[in-house]
C-alpha cells in the first residue's frame, strides 16, 4: 500500500497474517485517508467496525477492490482511535453507501457518532432503547430481571 | 385527473414473502411504489456479545445460528479465520480442506435451492417449489449421515473436521438417480442429468416467468459495487468478482470452474436468477473434482492441536464467498481462550440497504421477486 505510506508518513502501519494491511490515523485524518484509497480504486467498502480495548475505541473500515483480473486481492483496514465516550468522526456513507448501515450498526453497538450521516438512527435495536451500547465491555443488561418460575405443585 | 394520498404499508413482519421477520415500509401511490425503508431487528440475538464469553471452539455453533440456509459455509469463514490467527501452527489436513470444500459446495446447492425455490414459490409457482424441497432434501439425508444434523452441523472443527466421510457415502461415478439420496455421486449425477434441465425448462423457460423478473430490480455494476453489493448481486450486475477465484482460501486455487455473470446487462432480477441457477452447476463441477481425490486418498482429517486453543495476540479480516454473498469475520485475540471480539459481516445486511433503492417506482407486487432475488436470510441480517 505504497500510495498510502507517501501520503501519510507518520501513519502507524501493520501487516495482519492474512495479507491484508492496517494502517492507524489521527482522527482528524481519517477522511482524507478513506479518500485517498477511494481515489487508488478501493471502491468497495467491507465492513465498518469498532474495537473497545477498554480505554479506548477503535473504529475499523474495511476497504476493498473489485478487480476481477486481480487474484489474492487484500483489503486494507483504516484505524482511528476515539475515546470511549461522546467519540464523533466523519461519516463515509456519501462515498460508499454501502457503508451507511455499517455506520449505523456500529453507533447503536459503540456509541460512535457520524457527522454528516444521511440516516444517522439505531438500527438493530429497538429505536427507543435506553440500556447502553451492548458491545462495550462494561456492558451490563440493567433491564429488569423476570421472575423466577416456581414449579407448580398439584394437590395430591 | 383526481389524485389520491399516499399509503403507508407496511409489508411484515409477518409478511409470508418477507422470509422471517423483515419489516418493509413501503410508501404507495396506487399501485406505485415510491418510498420504501426496511426495519430489521427483530431477530437480533448479540450473535457478536455471546461469542465474546464463549471459547473459541464455543463459538462455531453460533455461527450456524447466523445464516442457517448455509451453515457449513459460516462454520469455514469462522473457523479458518481463527486458524489463520494461530499461524503456522495449526496445519489443516489436506483431506480435511478437500472435505470442507466439498460440504460448502453442497451446501451451496442446498442453498441456492431454497433461494430459487422460493422465490418462485412467492411469483406463485407451487411446483417448482416442491421439486426444489425435494432436491433438497435429498442433500440432508446426506449431510445427516456425515455430520449428524440436518440444518445445523457444528461439523467443521479448528483444524480440520469432526469425522471422516462414513463407509460407502462416496460412491461411484456410475450411481444414478436410485442412489440420489445414499451416495454424492448419486446426487451429483442426478443433479446434472435431471434437475438442472428439469429446473431450467419449468421455470427459467416459461415466459409468465420471465415476464414477472427481466427488467424487474436493475442494479447498474457501479452501483452495485458501491453499495457493496456481493455474491449473486454483484454478479448478476455482470461484475466477474468471486473471493473463491479472486482470493483464494482454502484449496479454491486447484479446482476448476466458471464463475457465471448476468448476461443481459441490465442486472435484474432474472440475472440475478440466472446466475444462482448457473452457480449450481458450478458447485457440482466443483464437488465431482472433490470426489475424485477424497476417494483415492485416506488419511487424517484432523490436525494435532493444543487441548485449549489460545491464539496468539493479533487480529484477521477473514473473507470468503457464501451462497448469498461476500461474509466476512473479524476476530481480535488478546492471547486468551475467549474472542475478544467477533465481526461478522453478513451479505444479506449489506444487501438490505438496497431495497429503497430498488424497489421505488416499481409495482407493490414488483418487490416479491425483488426480495426473493437479492435473497436474504433474516437470521442473518439480525445476527
Amino acid at each position: 500500500m505504497d500510495f498510502l505510506k507517501e501520503r501519510f508518513p507518520d501513519a502507524q502501519f501493520a501487516t495482519h497474517v492474512n495479507g491484508d494491511t492496517e494502517v492507524l490515523v489521527p482522527a482528524a485524518q481519517y477522511e482524507e485517508a478513506v479518500r485517498a484509497c477511494y481515489d487508488a480504486g478501493y471502491k468497495y467498502c467491507s465492513a465498518v467496525t469498532a474495537i473497545d480495548w477498554q480505554d479506548r475505541l477503535t473504529l475499523v473500515t474495511s476497504l476493498a477492490r473489485i478487480d476481477p483480473a486481480e487474484v489474492g486481492a487484500r483489503t486494507i483496514h483504516i484505524k482511528v482511535d476515539l475515546p470511549r465516550t461522546g467519540a464523533h468522526i466523519p461519516s463515509i456513507a456519501g462515498l460508499y453507501p454501502g457503508a451507511n448501515w455499517h455506520e449505523r450498526e456500529t453507533y447503536d453497538m459503540y456509541g460512535i457518532r457520524f457527522d454528516g450521516h444521511p440516516n444517522h438512527r439505531r438500527i438493530l435495536l429497538p429505536d427507543n432503547w435506553q440500556g447502553g451500547y451492548p458491545l462495550l465491555k462494561d456492558f451490563t443488561d440493567r433491564r429488569p430481571k423476570r421472575p423466577r418460575l416456581v414449579r407448580h405443585r398439584f394437590a395430591e | 385527473m383526481e389524485r389520491t394520498k399516499e399509503l403507508l404499508v407496511n409489508m411484515g413482519p409477518q409478511h409470508p414473502s418477507t422470509h422471517g421477520v423483515l419489516r418493509l415500509m413501503v410508501k404507495l401511490d396506487g399501485e406505485q411504489v415510491t418510498w420504501c425503508e426496511p426495519d430489521i431487528g427483530y431477530l437480533h440475538r448479540c450473535f457478536e456479545k455471546l461469542s465474546e464469553q464463549k471459547t473459541y471452539p464455543q463459538v462455531i455453533p453460533y455461527t450456524d445460528r447466523t445464516d442457517y440456509l448455509a451453515a457449513l459455509i459460516n462454520e469455514q469463514c469462522y473457523v479458518e479465520a481463527v486458524e489463520k490467527l494461530f499461524g503456522d501452527a495449526i496445519q489443516v489436513p489436506e483431506r480435511a480442506q478437500y472435505i470442507r470444500v466439498m460440504m460448502a459446495e453442497l451446501q451451496r446447492i442446498t442453498s441456492h435451492f431454497l433461494a430459487l425455490g422460493s422465490m418462485a414459490l412467492d411469483l406463485g409457482a407451487m411446483s417448482a417449489f416442491l421439486y426444489c424441497w425435494r432436491d433438497r432434501e435429498k442433500i440432508y439425508s446426506l449431510f445427516e449421515r456425515i455430520t449428524g444434523g440436518r440444518l445445523l452441523y457444528n461439523y467443521l472443527r479448528i483444524g480440520g473436521v469432526r469425522n471422516d466421510l462414513p463407509e460407502g457415502i462416496i460412491g461411484t461415478p456410475q450411481d444414478g438417480e436410485d442412489k440420489a439420496d445414499k451416495t454424492i455421486w448419486g446426487f451429483i449425477n442426478y443433479f446434472d442429468a435431471y434437475v438442472y434441465p428439469q429446473w431450467k425448462e419449468l421455470v427459467t423457460e416459461n415466459r409468465i416467468f420471465q415476464w414477472r423478473t427481466q427488467g424487474v430490480g436493475c442494479l447498474p455494476a457501479d452501483v452495485a459495487v458501491a453499495y457493496s453489493a456481493s455474491g449473486a448481486v454483484l454478479r448478476g450486475s455482470g461484475v466477474k468478482w468471486d473471493l473463491r477465484k479472486n482470493r483464494p482460501y482454502l484449496i479454491y486455487d486447484r479446482f476448476e470452474f466458471d464463475i457465471p455473470v448476468g448476461t443481459s446487462g441490465r442486472g435484474d432480477c432474472f440475472d440475478r436468477w440466472w446466475v444462482r441457477q448457473e452457480e449450481m452447476l458450478q458447485s457440482s463441477r466443483i464437488v465431482k473434482q472433490c470426489l475424485q481425490w477424497l476417494a483415492e486418498n485416506p488419511g487424517p482429517v484432523m490436525a494435532k492441536v493444543p487441548r485449549v486453543l489460545k491464539p496468539p495476540k493479533g487480529e484477521v479480516y477473514h473473507r470468503i464467498e457464501g451462497a448469498r454473498g461476500e461474509i466476512a469475520c473479524y476476530v481480535v485475540s488478546d492471547g486468551g481462550a475467549n474472542p475478544y471480539k467477533v465481526k461478522w459481516r453478513s451479505p444479506a445486511f449489506t444487501h438490505l440497504q438496497l431495497m429503497p433503492l430498488l424497489i421505488p417506482g416499481h409495482k407493490l407486487a414488483d418487490i416479491i421477486p425483488i426480495l426473493g432475488s437479492i435473497d436474504i436470510v433474516l437470521g442473518e441480517v439480525d445476527r
